[in-house]
């Protein structure tokens, strides 16, 4: 018998029909030539010649190829019960919709395992970008805000604070800036009358409001002369102090406030800050007297706006100039300092979170990718399920674009569900992560939440995911063979093709969950070292808090000595309280002062080169209450006081870095004694080493140990002292006696900053604890998808081969065998993607590294750990399916052929 | 001998098929699928039969007409499969295949009846 089918596409080749279209042609004329083959040879012709007969009928001169293009090409509409090219393009794809829709709420299995992963990998990636757009990219919230400016004096590329005559220089001189303001950020006891509070409070020039563009809620601005010395006692509330101090109170400018016990007049009230996080509260005219306009002390953050068309080019190239002329004229103090202008905008982000966002969006941008690999691989196992309707959609007429469009619709369907739910996850996701990122490490005046830009970001990642998840299976379903399909009769068989996709496809999503699993794994690890790090102290049953005396109130070491001698008696005297220290730096925080020093009987040399250490004062409770070991000699006892021996404790890496070889305890240091009200220099003394303490964490719980010298607190009162307490109980418990104590002392002093050494520490870690919670949380579900995906495919797989298994336990095989046989299958699928992956951990343990504790790029530890998680989700994925196939019935299984 | 007399046949059948088949393949085709539907073969074989060889479709000429009529919506073709069978494509009458050809009909009884009117007046 000829082969019709290929004689007939011989001939209709020209017509370049869509497949499915094409393979009905040939499937109808191939039996028509058929039958009628046999009924000339039944009538006695010979092969060869019926042959010639039904060649020449079926080209017929051209006349076939003519009919069917007259025929199919001018109409592709061949059928009336098939939708295909009625109306317009939108009506076809709303016909899609529906059709994808009813399917979906036919194969609910199907449709909820794809929303999920869709909805987690939408989620996910919207919830981190709307924390990048809130905090790196939306602009600020202020009237033109590309045109502000932060003016830097620079000292060898660093930038500082600018000195009041170097700021009043600058805004006499410029020609760049339509305006500049400076600040000055602090924190004063504020009293209204009702009580006192400690607030945040920004000390400018006038005119911030208007060139930031703040608008006033009441009252005004500060005037120009109310920047004058004597002249300055006013205010401005910010809107949350107005309303959460003075109860929103609409009388409230010429009212009189007491600010560090000094009288100021409410002015103005500022509107709502842009967040919440805004911590200035109180706004008060910086003012400077004349002793005061000195270009040593680097003390003032200048901001201002750029006028209209000038550059940061030309803005940095003037303020250039004015600085080199400023260096010529005061040498001494100026020599070598510059002014560099910057953006405002993120000028006060620090690099380390702008990297640990860029690299969690990365890690999500991960999960979705697995989430699309993992609907790429439903849609691919539903196109081959799929076969008979597509074989008979395209048998009705529907070109290859037709039936890629329509399975591109339905997965747009999918994402667009998918975008729906995930804008709802990321909204509460949000505010988890907001939750968990330390505050202080976010602008103040940046909003972060769900906004406009981010939900057209959100519908950019949509249709991404969708045609990334979507065209391959798509593609794959438009070029079926319909007919061969078709003749197969019930049971489909999946393509090889179709088949290689949705292994590599798992392959990848195995590599990009061990990526994603070891940044996690190794963000965890990292947390762990430092969670057991020696901190050098002990941090339990300590409460720690501030006293915001104000600068005039305690102004002598005698009058110090008198006002913290008797509270701290009073504080140790309470039950529950077994150790009291006042001292100018705690551990994590470390020392207040670092000042310069020298050994004594050792060469000094050049008063600039000598070598600088923390120093701390501290009271003799101070090594009880933190429960820091001595080493050797002893520490500050209460004999160490005025008019004794100047003594001091150092600490390990003091010795270590100053003191090698020598005694330590037989060395004095010369420090000059640093007094609070002093201005100029005083000369050194000397201190008579008299023991050595370990080394505790004094830049926080991440940094390495520093020298740090400490001296006694009586010989060198400080008038605002950090206070520890040891207490035997919880410490928070003690709290309201020792606040009574303070107001038996002095009524109108609040606790300020008070927390547990607990919280202390745990603050300290916040960025690794977020970087731990979000990459270990964001790998868990990478993980999770993983697996969900090895099992869709294996599960998959092992019904499409049920027959083939029972085959195979009919010719012998047990069922331990069939049971290793699927197990081995998605096992080399999960290891091939797991060595894929150790080069992708490779590069994320390189980009992590700088933000790691204790590990290298390659953390065995947690590549081993991870993997083993990843292999074990994989097994147990595997097992389901492997499980059913070892329970196939032979001979029921070889009946369904 | 017998493939000459199929050639000549063949190319006879073809005269008359040509004359006759712009105006009258639509009916044929039509009537034949009227109370039953029937495959693309079956349909080419009783025009056949039942013209006694005289009127004849060739695959060329047969299926783009088939295909033209239900792109017109006249007849409808689905794939049945039976029992030890290959599947094959059954054409049936759609309703306006229906009303079509009770128009076409009419028209040809009425053309016929005219003709022959004419013809048999000549002879007698």
């Amino acid at each position: 018998m000829p082969d019709w089918s290929k004689e007939i596409r011989d001939v209709i080749a020209a017509l370049d029909l869509p497949p499915a279209r094409e393979a009905a042609v040939v499937e109808e004329l191939g039996q028509h030539l058929g039958d009628r083959y046999d009924e000339l040879l039944m009538a006695g012709v010979d092969p060869e010649a019926a042959y010639r007969i039904l060649m020449l009928d079926l080209d017929d001169e051209g006349n076939l190829v003519a009919g069917l293009k007259a025929t199919l090409h001018t109409s592709h509409q061949p059928l009336p019960f098939a939708r295909y090219g009625h109306g317009s393009f939108v009506a076809g794809i709303w016909n899609d919709l529906r059709y994808g829709a009813r399917l979906l709420l036919k194969r609910p299995g199907f449709a909820f395992a794809a929303i999920i992963a869709l909805t987690l990998g939408i989620g996910a990636v919207t919830a981190i970008f709307s924390v990048v757009y809130g905090v790196i990219l939306s602009p600020l919230p202020y009237r033109d805000p590309d045109r502000l400016v932060a003016v830097w004096s620079t000292n060898h590329g660093n930038r500082d604070a600018a000195t009041p005559a170097d700021f009043v220089d600058w805004r006499r001189e410029n020609t760049v800036f339509s305006d500049l303001f400076a600040l000055s950020i602090t924190r004063v006891t504020v009293s209204n009358g009702e009580g006192t509070e400690l607030v945040g409070a920004m000390y400018t020039t006038p005119g911030f409001a208007r060139i930031l563009g703040m608008p006033m809620l009441l009252g005004r601005e500060f005037l120009p002369e109310e920047g004058e010395y004597g002249k300055s006692h006013v205010a401005l509330l910010s809107y949350e102090l107005w309303r959460d101090s003075f109860r929103s109170d609409p009388g409230v400018l010429g009212r009189q406030v007491r600010i560090d016990r000094e009288p100021y007049t409410v002015v103005g009230v500022l509107k709502p800050a842009p967040t919440e996080r805004e911590t200035d509260r109180l706004f008060m005219p910086l003012a400077f007297r004349p002793e005061q306009i000195t270009r040593d002390a680097h003390m003032l953050y200048a901001q201002g706006r750029l006028k209209a068309g000038v550059t940061l080019e030309q803005a940095n190239a003037e303020m250039a100039t004015i600085a080199r002329r400023t260096a010529a004229s005061y040498p001494a103090t100026s020599k070598d300092w510059g002014a560099r202008v910057e953006p405002l905008h993120n000028d006060f982000l620090e690099d380390s979170m702008k990297t640990a966002l860029y690299l969690l969006l990365g890690a999500v941008g991960f999960v979705l990718l697995i989430a699309c690999a993992n609907v790429a691989n439903l849609l691919l196992a539903q196109a081959t399920l799929r076969q008979r309707e597509i074989a008979i959609r395209g048998a009705l007429g529907a070109s290859r674009g037709q039936i890629f469009r329509q399975f591109l619709t339905e997965s747009l369907l999918l994402a667009a569900i998918g975008a729906g739910l995930g804008v709802a996850l990321a909204w509460g996701l949000l505010k988890a992560v907001i939750a968990i990122i330390p505050q202080y490490t976010l602008p103040q005046d940046q909003v972060i939440g769900v906004q406009i830009p981010v939900l057209l970001f959100t519908l950019g990642i949509t249709i991404f995911s969708c045609l990334l998840f979507g065209s391959g299976p798509a593609w794959q379903a438009a070029h079926m063979n319909s007919s061969e399909s078709m003749k197969d009769g019930s049971r489909s068989t999946s393509r090889a093709g179709g088949q290689r996709m949705r292994r590599a496809l798992v392959v990848g999503e195995f590599a990009l969950a061990l990526t994603l699993l070891a940044s996690g794994g190794m963000a965890i690890h990292s947390f762990w070292n430092l969670a057991h790090v020696d901190l050098g102290f002990r941090k339990d049953h300590v409460l720690t808090f501030l006293l915001p005396v104000s600068p005039g109130q305690l102004t002598q070491p005698d009058t110090i000595t008198a006002f913290y001698r008797p509270l701290l008696e009073k504080i140790g005297a309470l039950p529950g309280v077994s150790a009291v220290a006042a001292a100018t730096g705690i551990p994590v925080y470390g020392p207040a002062l670092h000042v310069p020093f020298t050994i004594a009987g050792q060469p000094t040399g050049d008063a600039r080169s000598h070598p600088s250490s923390g120093l701390s004062m501290v009271t003799p409770g101070y090594f009880q209450s933190f429960g820091i070991r001595m080493d050797r000699g002893r520490a500050i006892t209460e004999q160490d006081r005025t008019g004794t021996l100047r003594v001091a404790v150092v600490n390990e890496s003091f010795v270590k870095q100053y003191l090698s070889g020598l005694d330590p305890v037989a060395q004095r240091v010369m420090i000059e004694p640093p007094a609070p009200s002093a201005t100029r220099p005083s000369q050194p003394v000397e201190w008579q080493i008299v023991g050595v303490y370990g080394d505790v964490r004094n830049r926080g719980v991440r940094g390495e140990e520093r020298p740090e010298i400490d001296v006694p607190f009586w010989q060198n009162p400080w008038a605002q002292p950090e206070i520890a307490v040891r207490t035997t109980g919880d410490p928070e418990s003690v709290e309201q006696s020792i606040a009574a104590v303070i107001r038996s002392v002095d009524r109108d002093l609040p606790m300020a900053e008070v927390e547990t050494m607990d919280q202390v520490v745990d603050e300290s870690m916040g960025s690794d604890r977020f970087e731990a919670v979000l990459f270990g949380g964001f790998s868990g579900v990478a993980l999770l998808l993983a697996a969900l995906g090895i099992y869709s495919v294996m599960a998959f797989s092992v019904a499409q081969k049920t027959h083939e298994i029972g085959v195979r336990m009919a010719l012998g095989a047990d069922r331990g065998q069939v049971l290793r046989l699927v197990l081995r299958d998605g096992m080399v699928q999960a290891l091939a993607g797991l060595v894929l992956g150790l080069t992708g951990a490779w590069f994320a343990g390189r980009a992590l590294q700088n933000r790691l504790f204790g590990i290298g790029a390659i953390d065995s530890v947690a590549l081993v750990s991870v993997s083993g998680v990843l292999l074990g989700a994989a097994l147990l994925a595997c097992f389901v399916p492997a499980w059913r196939a070892s329970k196939v019935d032979p001979m029921l299984a070889l009946r369904e052929e | 001998v017998w493939l000459q007399y199929v050639a000549v046949k063949h190319i006879e059948a073809r005269a008359i098929d040509r004359e006759l088949k712009k105006g009258s393949a639509e009916l044929l085709i039509l009537s034949l699928i009227e109370y039953r539907a029937r495959h693309g073969y079956e349909i080419s074989k009783l025009i056949e039969q039942r013209s006694e060889g005289v009127l004849k479709f060739n695959v060329a000429s047969f299926y783009p007409l088939l295909y033209r009529l239900e792109g017109r919506g006249l007849i409808a073709g689905r794939w049945v499969e039976k029992a030890g069978q290959r599947r094959r494509r059954y054409y049936k009458l759609t309703p306006q295949g229906k009303e079509m050809l009770k128009t076409q009909r009419s028209t040809w009884l009425n053309l016929v009846n005219a003709v022959r009117l004419i013809t048999e007046a000549e002879n007698a």
